[in-house]
């Protein structure tokens, strides 16, 4: 376990579409994916009173988050529905400590918190499995195969929804201190993070029909923001720790892309732990502060050779590749051979940005743009196509679909052409058992053992019925949570 | 010890030749057929089709 980030977890809201029907409900559709669902899991038992969503992290609270006035009209007929809040929503959490539900009208899978980068990878694939069998299970039940969920960002007409990666770190540095350190690498990781979007969705920049590296870059509108659905930012604010906030914050960062490759989501979530143990162990120092980051990452989005010049503050420019090579060469001085996983990350995200520079068509077996940039090259040469022509976004939009049969990153893996990146046990046992050594061990155990006595279940706790009550928000390292699995043993026999 | 890991080793091991240039295009494989048929399957309408609601 790290002691600067003990736990990281994904959240990804998923794209759902009924295709039979011209119209799709995304709230009707939602709720019937998550009952279908036949995981062992409690269901409407999540302690919605525990969230505290409005607080933020620069010392204030607001009163309502905002969302559009579209999404103000839907709203406004969702109270129509003959549904309670509960029903809407179907909260499951199941056996492997993850929560399973309806988010603004997106069936969203959370993984349960992992200390390891490669047990969250694993959990978020594990967690498309889970969304893929449900909406197998729900087609079975139409006697059709027309409901289809995307693990992507965008609608491509400016409606976007989250892939949240989320950290926990110590209170005992103030927030702007992960801020400063942290927002040249967050504008800049999409270089190997960016799952590739082709079309933009941004007005404010000249029109673009290309790929661009980033699904999520067009929606990004400030530096700091506590909202989620509109100003979005690089850094997003809320203050909500779902541990002991007197030690922890939870960094919830908002602006990464849902990928399809494992391979991708263990870069993304690794240099980010790698970052973050930097800064929290003061060994990061000066960065390359840039003069305009949101305005920047759009532009990041649209070169895919990572080397457009960013203006810094002290004047002078940069590039995305050398951002990324002044935070690896730190990385590589504080952090090589302490954990293996650590390691793999090192030498990967040296091999990438080496790749990227050298021989960029290399990267085409593991970054999800660069897979794009191949497959719908061939495409487009095959049937003579241009980046323009509808049929590139109806790709785009495949390549993110989690059914086996149909997505094109699950075809590029099963002709592999895309290296397998875990033992398909390692996922398919992720799909029902929580990660070794988290707190989410003794809350996967509560749903395993104890379903019918729960009385609400959270991130932080579990109550039961008999006034019991299991508090999480100290149970953190792996120490701790074996301490607290004793305390248990015999409610778990 | 993570099975990435192992990947890795296995990728590195001193008798694989490492790459030195970019690779050249496998035209003769035949997944490269089956993702395209696959790919000509999609509806080129589709995207325009999808319409979600605003998310986090």
């Amino acid at each position: 376990m790290n002691d600067i980030v003990p736990l990281m977890g994904i959240e990804t809201e998923y794209g759902i579409i009924r295709e039979n029907i011209e119209d799709s409900d995304p709230v009707e559709e939602s709720m019937a994916l998550l009952k279908a669902c036949e995981q062992k899991s409690v269901f409407q038992l999540w302690a919605y009173f525990r969230e505290r969503t409005h607080t933020d992290q620069r010392g204030f609270s607001v009163e309502r988050l905002a969302q559009d006035e579209e999404e103000d009209e839907f709203c406004k007929e969702d109270r129509k529905r003959p549904y309670s809040y509960w029903d809407m929503k179907c909260d499951r959490v199941l056996t492997n400590g993850s929560r399973f539900y309806n988010d603004h009208t997106h069936p969203e899978y959370s993984t349960p918190e992992c200390a390891n980068i490669f047990d969250l990878v694993a959990h978020d694939r594990a967690g498309e499995y889970i969304v893929a069998e449900c909406a197998r299970l729900r087609n079975k039940a139409l006697g059709e195969d027309s409901i289809q969920l995307f693990k992507n960002n965008t609608d491509y007409i400016g409606h976007s929804y989250g892939t949240h990666d989320n950290y926990l770190i110590p209170r005992a540095l103030s927030f702007q201190q992960w801020v400063d350190g942290l927002v040249p690498f967050l504008v800049t990781r999409q270089l190997y993070a960016g799952s590739g979007k082709v079309g933009t969705e941004c007005k404010e920049l000249a029109p673009f029909e290309k790929l661009q590296l980033s699904q999520r870059a067009d929606f990004i509108e400030c530096l700091l923001s506590i909202e989620t659905m509109t100003q979005r930012p690089i850094v997003n604010t809320r203050d909500e720790p779902h541990a002991a906030s007197d030690k922890y914050r939870r960094l919830h960062l908002i602006l990464g892309d849902a990928n399809m490759s494992p391979y991708a989501t263990a870069l993304k979530v690794g240099t980010t732990q790698l970052v973050l143990t930097l800064i929290g162990e003061d060994k990061l120092g000066a960065v390359p502060e840039l003069s305009e980051p949101v305005w920047d990452i759009k532009e990041v989005s649209r070169d895919l050779t990572g080397t457009i010049p960013l203006k810094r503050k002290n004047g002078k420019f940069i590039s995305p590749l050398e951002i990324q090579e002044f935070y690896l060469e730190k990385a590589q001085a504080f952090c090589s051979g302490q954990r293996e996983d650590w390691d793999w990350i090192l030498k990967e995200w040296e091999r990438t940005l080496n790749d990227l520079k050298n021989f960029p068509e290399k990267l085409s077996d593991r970054i999800d743009w660069a897979i794009k940039k191949e497959l719908f090259g061939e495409f487009m040469e095959a049937e003579n196509l241009g980046w323009d022509d509808p049929w590139m976004k109806s790709l785009d939009l495949e390549y993110h679909n989690i059914d086996p049969e149909r997505g094109l990153f699950r075809g590029l893996e099963e002709e592999g052409r895309i290296p397998q990146f875990f033992p398909e046990e390692k996922v398919t046992q992720a799909m029902d058992a929580p990660p070794d050594g988290s707190r989410a061990m003794i809350r996967g155990k509560a749903v395993e053992h104890c379903a019918d006595s729960i009385k609400n279940i959270h991130w932080t706790g579990v109550e039961y019925k008999d006034g019991s009550y299991s508090d999480l928000t100290r149970v953190i390292t792996t120490e701790e949570v074996y301490e607290a699995l004793k305390l248990e043993k015999e409610r778990f026999a | 010890m993570s099975d990435p890991l192992r990947r890795e080793e296995k990728k590195d091991a001193p008798s694989e030749k490492r790459d030195d240039g970019p690779k050249k295009p496998d035209v003769s494989s035949p997944g490269k057929d089956n993702i395209l048929k696959r790919m000509r399957k999609v509806d080129p309408k589709q995207s325009e089709k999808y319409k979600q609601r605003t998310g986090e």
